[in-house]
């Protein structure tokens, strides 16, 4: 089962993507700012992190800087309410991007799609 | 002594003295004056003078009188001349004064050449016959014919001079005069001279640079053995010699005057050169002055209307920062409002997955559902008509711009059973275009949801070169409404909604207008919707 680290600010969406995603058959574990997803980060492993770009007063692209730079191997998708942020150069250094939709079979694809290219990189690893 | 001369009376007629006439007649009583004017000439008295000379016993003061009376007639004569000196110079102090005068007044090239070549050929001014303007033109290095005045021929001579004669016009008069009717007609007349008259400023060997170079002027004799005057140009002038006036302004080369008296023939002589030489400073100085103004107009213009776009770029940034503002407070709200609906219509997305196909209360769910979709589409093109308001133009190539929004179109076009097709022109110019937002505009128009589709589900893209720009043609022959319907969706926020389409197709409209691009869409019920769109090769092309 793949871990997913889930990081959003408002509560009531990482109640959403829990219950959704836990419902895809990921074990989910959400954290509400970039300090609260560094300490589970240090607690734990995961397959993959989901990540709001504006987080309250913090910004989601620096805490995507700071995975790559420290978690290289684990994928990270950003989610926003905002399209624009995809031309931006920044998020290119993201492995997905998905604008914020009610309907989250867009999410739920692109982390189906990043899960399995990582798994095939892992297997061209071994 | 009977005497015949009548120097000794008080008062006088006119027929006692020879030297006296008509309209003198305040000599015949004035004594004094009689004597100093007429008896010191008069034969009579001459005679009395000698005959005194000549008595027993001869008068002593007879010998002194003859010795002062030669050297009074000759200072008399002296002083004749000098007043007739000072008369002239008065009279060209006059004219220099009147011409100055009409020279500082003018900054008008035209006024101020008019006047100068009016004052060297009228015979109220230095009386030349003829005169030719050369001026310096610095930056291509020519000396240029500019400016011909005076008769080709004795013919045009008496009836130009005869005309002066009558009128009896003052110089500036005269001037305004030539302005007015002759200064482009002279300029014709004497262009083939003009022509020959323009000289590279590099030929040192020219008569003419000679003197512009030497900043004095020369009296040019015997022209036509002249080593330094190019035959042709003695053979046109016609003339014995000429004079040459360099027109010198602080040290700096203006130009030319050549003057000569082509008609009359008469003889230039040192005194008429010294009289132009005066002329010649304040000729030059309101030329070079009026040159500077005219330049200075042209700079005054370029700095005004420089003026004018830094207005209108300042109105322009004044508006962006507003519309800047707007879009932040669209943006703004769009993401706060994104944020709750994405929950609400989540959660009832996850409710409607989890309740059983019995529950009554699907439909309740499933309307929250559709009117979330609904209310995060509108969200959608509120953010993306904020985004518009800022178009990043650039070079594109037009066929990669089509074929990138039938790529990204294409799996969607295929659930609908659409086929798609694109004629690119032959060799299309890079086109100057906001990619990102003329990429949404034919997806846009390739997707719309505009009802009333028909049986033939087909969309042709055509492009094609013309004269500054590239034509984009999308025909979607399945979509048929009336063109009061099409015109509706091209208004944002005004759409008739059971049409179907959203803001999509004004937010097109609002973009490409927005990039100063041309574009038409017309409906016809039978044939489908053809939107044309053209793209600027160029830069200036947008407004």
């Amino acid at each position: 089962m793949s871990r997913l680290l889930v990081v959003d600010d408002e509560a009531n969406i990482r109640l959403l993507y829990a219950e959704e995603l836990k419902d895809e058959g990921y074990e989910v574990v959400t954290a509400g700012s970039s300090a609260e997803a560094a300490e589970k980060l240090q607690h734990g492993v995961f397959d993959l992190a989901v990540l709001d770009i504006k987080l309250k007063n913090e910004s989601g692209i620096e805490l995507l800087q700071k995975l790559v730079k420290e978690r290289h191997d684990m994928p990270v998708i950003l989610c926003s309410a905002f399209s624009c942020y995809k031309d931006d150069f920044s998020a290119w250094l993201a492995d997905g991007y998905v604008v914020k939709s009610s309907d989250l079979s867009e999410l739920k694809q692109e982390i189906a799609r990043v899960l399995a290219k990582k798994a095939l990189k892992v297997k061209a690893g071994t | 002594m009977d005497r015949e001369c009548c120097w000794d009376r008080d008062v006088i007629t006119l027929a006692d003295c020879p030297e006296t006439g008509e309209g003198e007649e305040d000599l015949l009583s004035s004594k004094q004056q009689r004597i100093l004017e007429k008896c010191c000439e008069c034969p009579r008295f001459l005679d009395e003078l000698k005959q005194l000379a000549g008595a027993v016993p001869p008068n002593p003061l007879a010998p002194v009188l003859a010795t002062i009376l030669p050297e009074f007639l000759r200072q008399k004569a002296q002083i004749q001349s000098l007043v007739s000196f000072l008369d002239n110079k008065t009279l060209e102090i006059r004219f220099l004064h009147e011409l100055g005068s009409v020279l500082q007044s003018s900054v008008d090239l035209d006024e101020v050449l008019s006047v100068a070549m009016t004052a060297i050929t009228a015979g109220k001014g230095f009386g030349m016959n003829r005169a030719f303007l050369l001026l310096c033109d610095r930056e291509e290095g020519m000396l240029n014919g500019y400016l011909g005045l005076g008769p080709r021929n004795l013919e045009e001579a008496r009836r130009v001079w005869g005309e002066i004669s009558q009128n009896d016009m003052d110089l500036q008069t005269l001037a305004q005069n030539f302005r007015d009717t002759k200064l482009s007609s002279e300029r014709e007349k004497f262009h083939d001279v003009l022509e020959l008259l323009t000289i590279p400023l590099s030929n040192k060997d020219h008569i003419v640079i000679k003197a512009l170079d030497g900043r004095r002027p020369i009296m040019v004799q015997g022209v036509f053995q002249h080593p330094d005057v190019p035959p042709e140009l003695a053979r046109l002038l016609g003339v014995d010699d000429f004079l040459l006036m360099p027109l010198i302004s602080r040290n700096r080369r203006v130009g030319i005057i050549l003057a000569d008296n082509c008609i009359t023939h008469r003889a230039i002589t040192e005194a008429d050169m010294h009289s132009l030489e005066t002329f010649g400073f304040p000729v030059a100085f309101a030329i070079e002055r009026a040159s500077l103004y005219d330049k200075l107009q042209v700079e005054l213009n370029r700095v005004t209307e420089a003026g004018k776009k830094l207005k209108e770029q300042q109105q322009l940034i004044v508006k962006m920062e507003n519309m800047a503002l707007v879009g932040r407070i669209t943006s703004s709200i769009a993401h706060s409002v994104r944020n709750p609906l994405m929950v609400i219509g989540g959660f009832a997305r996850s409710i409607l997955k989890n309740s059983p196909a019995s529950d009554p209360k699907r439909t309740f769910i499933e309307s929250i559902v559709a009117e979330t979709r609904q209310l995060e589409g509108v969200l959608d093109e509120v953010l993306n008509y904020s985004d518009s308001l800022y178009p990043t133009c650039d070079f594109w190539d037009v066929d990669q711009l089509v074929e990138a929004s039938l790529r990204d179109t294409a799996d969607a076009l295929a659930l609908l059973n659409y086929v798609t097709g694109y004629s690119p022109g032959l060799t299309l110019p890079p086109v100057y275009i906001d990619f990102k937002q003329l990429s949404y505009c034919i997806r846009t128009m390739l997707l719309n949801d505009i009802q009333g589709i028909g049986s033939d589900r087909s969309i042709a893209i055509s492009s094609q070169s013309v004269e500054d720009g590239v034509i984009l043609r999308i025909e979607d022959h399945s979509r048929h409404i009336t063109q009061s319907e099409l015109d509706h969706l091209l208004v944002p926020f005004s759409e008739p909604r059971d049409l179907g389409a959203g803001l999509g197709l004004a937010l097109c409209k609002a973009m490409l207008e927005k990039q100063g691009l041309l574009f038409e869409a017309r409906a016809d019920q039978q044939t489908g919707i053809m939107y044309t769109i053209t793209l600027p090769t160029r830069k200036e092309e947008q407004s």
